[in-house]
């Protein structure tokens, strides 16, 4: 196996003599947009609106469960699988009993067939409608991924402005802060057959985004 | 001629060129396809302002990198099983299905899910594997659609983009046995149930990699549909296979590459998702589901450093497999992906496969292109692709140090001498002028005459002044 490593390197180094251009500076949009969280929070949501996905503005974490309820229902979903997330862990003890509530570290089994999923993101980014999720702070691989509608709630104050600021925070010193980061904007498309749109094709097919006003 | 997906060969790209310009479906599928993903993008870009600004930083990190690909490499590989992975290395495809093979079979892996990657279609991994009876279930709606239609891809972004609804439908009904639709919406709900219980039950996933960052060891998946997150989390092993071309140096530069691809390729500001995976989960988290126990990378080279270490062809790597050069050039357009006979089609391919393969496996390709440069302008990170296809035609002739020169025809390279001969003194051009415009008088005979009437079979020959210029120049005629 090292053969292989040294002859693929020795096959690079064989010539040289060749220019080397240097490595410019990186080019980043982070700290560049100054604007206000309540703007930011507009362009998030207009994007993701466009992409299909709601996004509500909830004043406080009360309100916020009452949304989730809201659209749990709407979505005729009885069982939500939850992210390991204290935010989500609060506001689902004060959700309705009817609704199932399966841990993250659930058997597969129970995760594969429940009907929503509920996470946090550590980060939003508003010039993109997307979601940043930092698998070291919340353990969000399957509840986000499994259940055909995810809902996420989302604090204000983790409201980016711009795709290099989400860099930034995810990359603290240049490398990853997690194993797993995984960034969504919207629910799971298609444009395979005849590039025509189809919504929900592995991942889930519904996103709805609730922000909270932070404490 | 037959031109089944194990038939088809580069070196036969002219037939199979005229066998799909006689498809009259496959046109149209092609038309509205290309048509469609060129409006998307130009509509994409058009709201970013700084566009010209990002290519240009695109390109000169790519040319830095790959000047350097050594260095970043070992870097990345490093940092890599730092982070917990396990790292190959794979001198050709033969070597890397080995590899992949091995993984399987020291698992005891047997059911096998793979999320869409370029090189592996390269190394024809599915092929090799199904050798062993591991032939793994293709997840991305298009590559499963062509895996069950035993056909090859077409586009390296929309795999499936030569098959029209009605066909995906007769297939569905034919290898799934469901009830008569020709609906996409249907269609996709069947794919996800039956796709659903591949994911539950697999035991190994292998997926590719867009970008791999040579600082961290991290590698970037781009992805809309979510399978590539079920590959690279449900199964107990994650097998990466990532061309050695890419790798970038720091984390941060990702964001001007997110910035670029998704746009150029589909016409989306971001794809839906991006897997930005580093190593392994804690052993808790794999204990609990939350992500593989085992992740390897296949670092494939397969020809590339040899491109690496040739300079004039060496920004060929620089490509991000964005597919933007395929929609917008006008012979992808009016033939398709398959007449190229292979997996790279369309001008990134024309340059690609002749370094990747050899020139004795694709001669045809870097002719199969008017030189119009549309390939040039819509490339995210500015390869000059209509020079390097000149200078591949010109090592097609002459041949290089590895491959034979081209054998002109007697009729050929008589042209050519008499050109030269005719050229090199004004009497002789005075005479050959006035020889061509008394032949221009007579229409038959440049359609008729070889090696005149194979040009013209597909071409019209512009026409010469009634009056040469220099004549013009010298005052009215007398």
């Amino acid at each position: 196996m090292s053969s292989a490593r040294e002859q693929i390197l020795g096959t690079l180094r064989s010539q040289p003599g060749l220019k080397v251009p240097p490595l410019p500076d990186v080019m980043t949009s982070a700290s560049s947009d100054a604007t206000p969280i309540a703007e930011r929070i507009a362009a998030f949501t207009a994007i993701l609106n466009k992409l299909g996905a709601p996004v509500d503005v909830a004043p406080d974490m009360t309100a916020a469960a009452t949304r989730i309820t809201e659209v749990l229902a709407q979505h005729n979903a009885s069982s939500l699988a939850l992210s390991d997330a204290d935010e989500v862990l609060a506001i689902a003890q004060t959700l309705p009993a009817t609704i199932e509530r399966i841990p993250h570290d659930a058997p597969r089994e129970s995760l594969l067939r429940s009907h929503a999923g509920l996470s946090t993101a550590q980060w939003a980014i508003a010039e993109t409608g997307t979601l940043a999720l930092v698998s070291r702070h919340e353990r969000h691989r399957l509840s986000t991924l499994l259940p055909d509608l995810h809902i996420a709630l989302v604090p204000a104050s983790r409201m980016l402005a711009t795709l290099g600021d989400a860099f930034v925070r995810i990359g603290p010193n240049g490398a990853p802060d997690a194993p797993t980061i995984t960034f969504i904007t919207g629910p799971s498309r298609t444009a395979d057959i005849e590039l025509e749109l189809i919504v929900g094709v592995h991942g889930p097919k519904a996103l709805h985004v609730v922000i909270v006003a932070d404490a | 001629m037959n031109t089944s997906p194990s038939n088809r060969k580069a070196n036969a790209f002219h037939a199979q060129a005229k066998n799909a310009l006689n498809d009259a479906t496959l046109k149209q599928a092609l038309r509205s396809a290309t048509d469609t993903f060129a409006e998307r993008r130009s509509a994409a870009i058009a709201a970013v302002p700084d566009w010209e600004a990002l290519r240009e930083q695109a390109r000169l990190v790519k040319d830095a990198t790959v000047a350097r690909l050594d260095h970043y490499i070992e870097q990345f590989a490093d940092n890599a099983e730092q982070a917990g992975a396990t790292v190959h290395w794979a001198r050709d495809g033969k070597e890397a299905c080995a590899i992949v093979q091995k993984i399987a079979e020291d698992n005891g892996a047997t059911r096998l899910v793979k999320s869409k990657s370029m090189a592996t279609e390269e190394i024809h991994l599915n092929k090799a594997l199904a050798e062993r009876a591991l032939e793994p279930v293709e997840t991305d709606l298009g590559e499963w659609i062509i895996q069950l239609a035993g056909e090859t891809p077409s586009h390296i972004i929309v795999p499936a983009i030569h098959m029209t609804r009605d066909q995906v439908g007769e297939l569905f009904v034919d290898k799934l046995g469901i009830p008569p639709s020709n609906d996409p919406k249907t269609l996709c709900a069947h794919a996800r149930e039956r796709l659903r219980s591949h994911f539950a039950q697999a035991d190994l996933g292998i997926s590719g990699v867009n970008f791999g960052v040579a600082e961290t060891g991290s590698i970037l998946i781009l992805e809309n549909e979510g399978n590539v997150r079920m590959t690279t989390t449900m199964p107990k092993v994650h097998v990466a296979v990532m061309g050695i071309e890419r790798v970038i140096p720091r984390f941060k530069d990702l964001e001007v590459f997110l910035r670029l691809l998704p746009r150029s390729g589909t016409g989306q500001h971001l794809t839906t998702y991006q897997s930005i995976l580093t190593g392994t989960d804690s052993a808790q988290d794999s204990a609990n589901g939350q992500g593989p126990e085992q992740v390897h990378i296949v670092l494939l080279d397969n020809g590339r450093s040899k491109i690496a270490v040739d300079e004039k062809m060496r920004e060929t790597l620089a490509c991000i497999r964005c597919g933007a050069c395929l929609n917008a050039c006008p012979v992808y357009q009016t033939v398709g992906g398959h007449a190229y006979g292979t997996v790279y089609p369309g001008p990134i391919g024309a340059i690609l496969t002749p370094q990747l393969a050899g020139m004795h496996e694709a001669k045809p390709l870097p002719f199969a292109s008017s030189l119009c440069g549309a390939c040039k302008d819509v490339c995210p990170v500015k390869i000059d692709i209509p020079s390097l296809l000149l200078e591949l035609r010109q090592r097609a002739v002459e041949g290089t140090d590895h491959e034979p020169a081209t054998k002109r025809s007697f009729f050929e390279s008589m042209s050519w001498r008499m050109w030269s001969w005719f050229m090199r003194g004004p009497k002789r051009f005075r005479f050959a002028s006035a020889m061509a415009r008394l032949g221009q008088s007579m229409p038959l005979v440049h359609r008729l005459v070889p090696p005149m009437a194979a040009w013209h079979s597909t071409r019209e020959l512009p026409r010469l002044a009634k009056r040469s210029f220099r004549n013009t120049y010298k005052g009215p005629s007398k």
